[in-house]
């Protein structure tokens, strides 16, 4: 989106699965650019592609066709060692802290492992400082080095998680809905534990969620999907201050608020519930439940740029401008 | 005082519960005390462990039977002695005048009937001699009052969606036309467009059958769409109630709702940094002798940890469960 050259980007990533009942469009031709040291909030409902298009990222999952772009160099064509130096610098954290570690391993032994596979300690006294340094960095009293998963209350297997993304000093994570198991409280540590490592190690991240106030607090530029498709695209206090795809607007007006003088406020409810992504029709898939939709949403809409930076695909919000 | 007391579908004072596990004893509910009245929509907002399912287990005596035990306190719903009245007529409370929405929708429905049975087996079992024609027509009318076809009431579970489910289990919470409606957390499994379907569908229902409704949350923000009275729990016990008014108003709270107000985002402000309350939830194993706050508190002073805080009144509805407030309560 700036001037800057993007520390990872992607051109006309897709990802389709073959199912007994047709193709499912998981992810559909999605542009996006992150720049180092910021992040990227990608908002969606369940089921629209969101953590497909971050495992696809990571290669995690196989693309179906498209770019990757990090640091200029296309990581969908890397191989063997390219592969695993890619990995280095690219990590996940994932949704859920009570599956995503393995329950037979240690604390200590979960966060050294990446090391050990890479090869990035020389000896066993520099990987275990190692670990601790990651675990004091990431709010680990020391006392928890050899517990086990299941010792842990949600927050604490949520910064295990953390350490062990940030074992081998990555300069890209993409968060899969890293707070949505948590109680605010802890949510808010974790919050803002992410925003003190990208500030003193400059790192970018893709956080990936379904909480609209979350990805405002954190994020520097929002994409929101639907269906596989992005459906907007602009910086964070532009899509607030001037949200214009239906679909953006009805979950701003979704969200409960704390806000009394908001108690009452007239909802735009959407009605009916997202369609299944199988071999989708050509037009805007969110027109089946969008309160403006006319003849002319049965075309391919593309995502095009309605103001400074700010892209939309809905023809209404570009023409009715 | 008194008068008001008769008013009262729902009195729980005092109430105290634990799980006899292998390891320890875990003091699940440590007086907890709430009152609601006909009609009334209570939030009930706490974070994991603070005893909020407990509390809707108790109400339907569904606690985990010889694990689970009522050790003190008493709960009366409707003039009825929950916690000593024979089983026979909890057979005839739960379902028919008390009724509950699970978390889960993917787990609370028998994947092997169609949902049309299962709405259906309430009526069965609570009004055996209505007629079935009578049963089938109040089935189809419920389902179309949640937003489901009745064409649909022979197909499985599997076959709708989250949200759809969800509706589905709350036809079966209301088929019986229930005084009080227990819902643990009924949104948090699903999206947000879909939660504000559901929720005003529950904001509809105090109009349609002058159900009580108790809204057990996590989430701040759900209280407030729906509810006219608010309970923070914190270690088994309410430390702040009042009207969503008073409560959200931030005018006066207990420092622990203070510091839940403090960790949500806002959509409003751009605030740069959250302020979490530090520290994690009480140990329920191992419970402090002052208040269960005091570890996380920022005001904690060397009485809040020797001496359990009572209940300041702030005003003729709003509660608070602090020493700060003691000045605060006026009498009368």
């Amino acid at each position: 989106m700036a001037e800057r050259a993007a520390l990872l980007e992607t051109r006309n990533l897709r990802k389709y699965f073959s199912t007994p009942r047709g193709l499912l469009h998981a992810v559909e031709d999605v542009n996006l650019s992150i720049n180092a040291g910021e992040t990227l909030g990608v908002v969606g409902e369940s089921g629209c592609g969101k953590s497909t298009l971050g495992r696809t990222l990571l290669r995690l999952l196989p693309a179906t066709s498209g770019e990757v772009l990090y640091k200029g160099e296309d990581v969908l064509k890397y191989r063997g060692k390219e592969l695993k130096k890619m990995h280095m610098s690219m990590q996940m954290i994932f949704q859920d802290p009570f599956t995503s570690l393995n329950p037979k391993m240690s604390i200590s032994n979960i966060i050294a492992e990446p090391m050990k596979v890479c090869g990035t300690v020389k000896n066993h006294t520099e990987m275990n400082e190692r670990v601790h340094e990651l675990m004091e960095i990431c709010g680990l009293p020391e006392r928890y080095v050899n517990t086990y998963p299941h010792e842990l209350d949600g927050g604490r297997r949520q910064r295990v998680g953390l350490a062990r993304a940030l074992a081998l000093n990555p300069e890209f994570i993409v968060c899969d809905e890293p707070v949505s198991a948590l109680d605010v409280s802890i949510q808010a540590q974790i919050l803002n534990l992410l925003m003190d490592l990208q500030e003193k190690k400059g790192m970018s991240y893709m956080f990936i969620t379904h909480d609209l106030c979350v990805v405002r607090h954190i994020s520097h530029n929002i994409m929101v999907m639907y269906m596989g498709n992005v459906v907007e695209y602009a910086p964070k206090d532009e899509l607030f201050a001037h949200p214009l795809h239906p679909y953006t607007k009805a979950l701003m007006s979704a969200i409960p608020t704390t806000d009394l003088n908001k108690r009452k406020r007239p909802r735009q409810l959407l009605t009916g519930e997202v369609a299944n992504p199988i071999n989708p029709k050509p037009g805007c898939r969110f027109a089946p439940r969008c309160p403006y939709a006319t003849e002319r949403c049965q075309q391919p809409q593309e995502l095009v740029e309605a103001a400074l930076q700010h892209k939309v695909a809905c023809w209404r919000c570009i023409e009715g401008m | 005082m008194a008068e008001q007391k008769k008013e009262n579908l729902l009195e729980i004072r005092d109430l105290r519960v634990q799980y006899n596990t292998d390891d320890a004893v875990v003091h699940a509910l440590n007086g907890f005390s709430l009152s609601m009245k006909k009609g009334e929509n209570l939030g009930l907002v706490g974070e994991t462990g603070a005893g909020k399912s407990t509390m809707a287990l108790s109400i339907m005596r569904l606690l985990p039977a010889k694990v689970g035990e009522i050790t003190g306190g008493s709960i009366l719903y409707d003039g009825i002695d929950v916690v000593h009245a024979p089983e026979s007529e909890m057979q005839k409370l739960r379902g028919e005048r008390i009724s509950m929405i699970f978390q889960d929708p993917m787990t609370s429905l028998n994947p092997v009937l169609t949902v049309g049975k299962q709405i259906l087996e309430v009526l069965e079992l609570h009004f055996p001699k209505m007629d079935h024609e009578e049963k089938n027509r109040r089935v189809d009318k419920m389902l179309q009052l949640v937003g489901i076809s009745p064409d649909r009431k022979n197909e499985y579970p599997h076959q709708f969606s989250g949200g759809m489910k969800q509706r589905i289990v709350i036809a079966m919470a209301l088929i019986a036309e229930p005084e009080l409606l227990l819902a643990d957390e009924p949104t948090t499994a699903l999206d947000v467009t879909i939660q504000a379907q559901i929720l005003e569908l529950v904001r509809g229902l105090k109009e349609k059958f002058n159900t009580a409704m108790i809204l057990i949350t996590h989430d701040l923000g759900v209280v407030n769409e729906v509810c006219d009275n608010v309970a923070i729990v914190y270690g088994g016990e309410v430390i702040e109630s009042g009207s969503i008014d008073e409560v959200y108003s931030r005018v006066k709270n207990h420092p622990y709702t203070d510091g839940l107000f403090k960790s949500i985002p806002d959509l409003e402000t751009n605030a740069a940094r959250l302020q979490p309350i530090p520290g994690h939830m009480v140990d329920p194993t191992n419970l402090p002798i002052g208040c269960k706050f005091a570890q996380r508190c920022q005001h904690c002073s060397e009485r809040c940890r020797t001496e359990a805080p009572r209940l300041h009144r702030v005003n003729s509805t709003h509660f608070i469960k602090c020493h700060m407030f003691e000045e605060d309560t006026c009498h009368g």
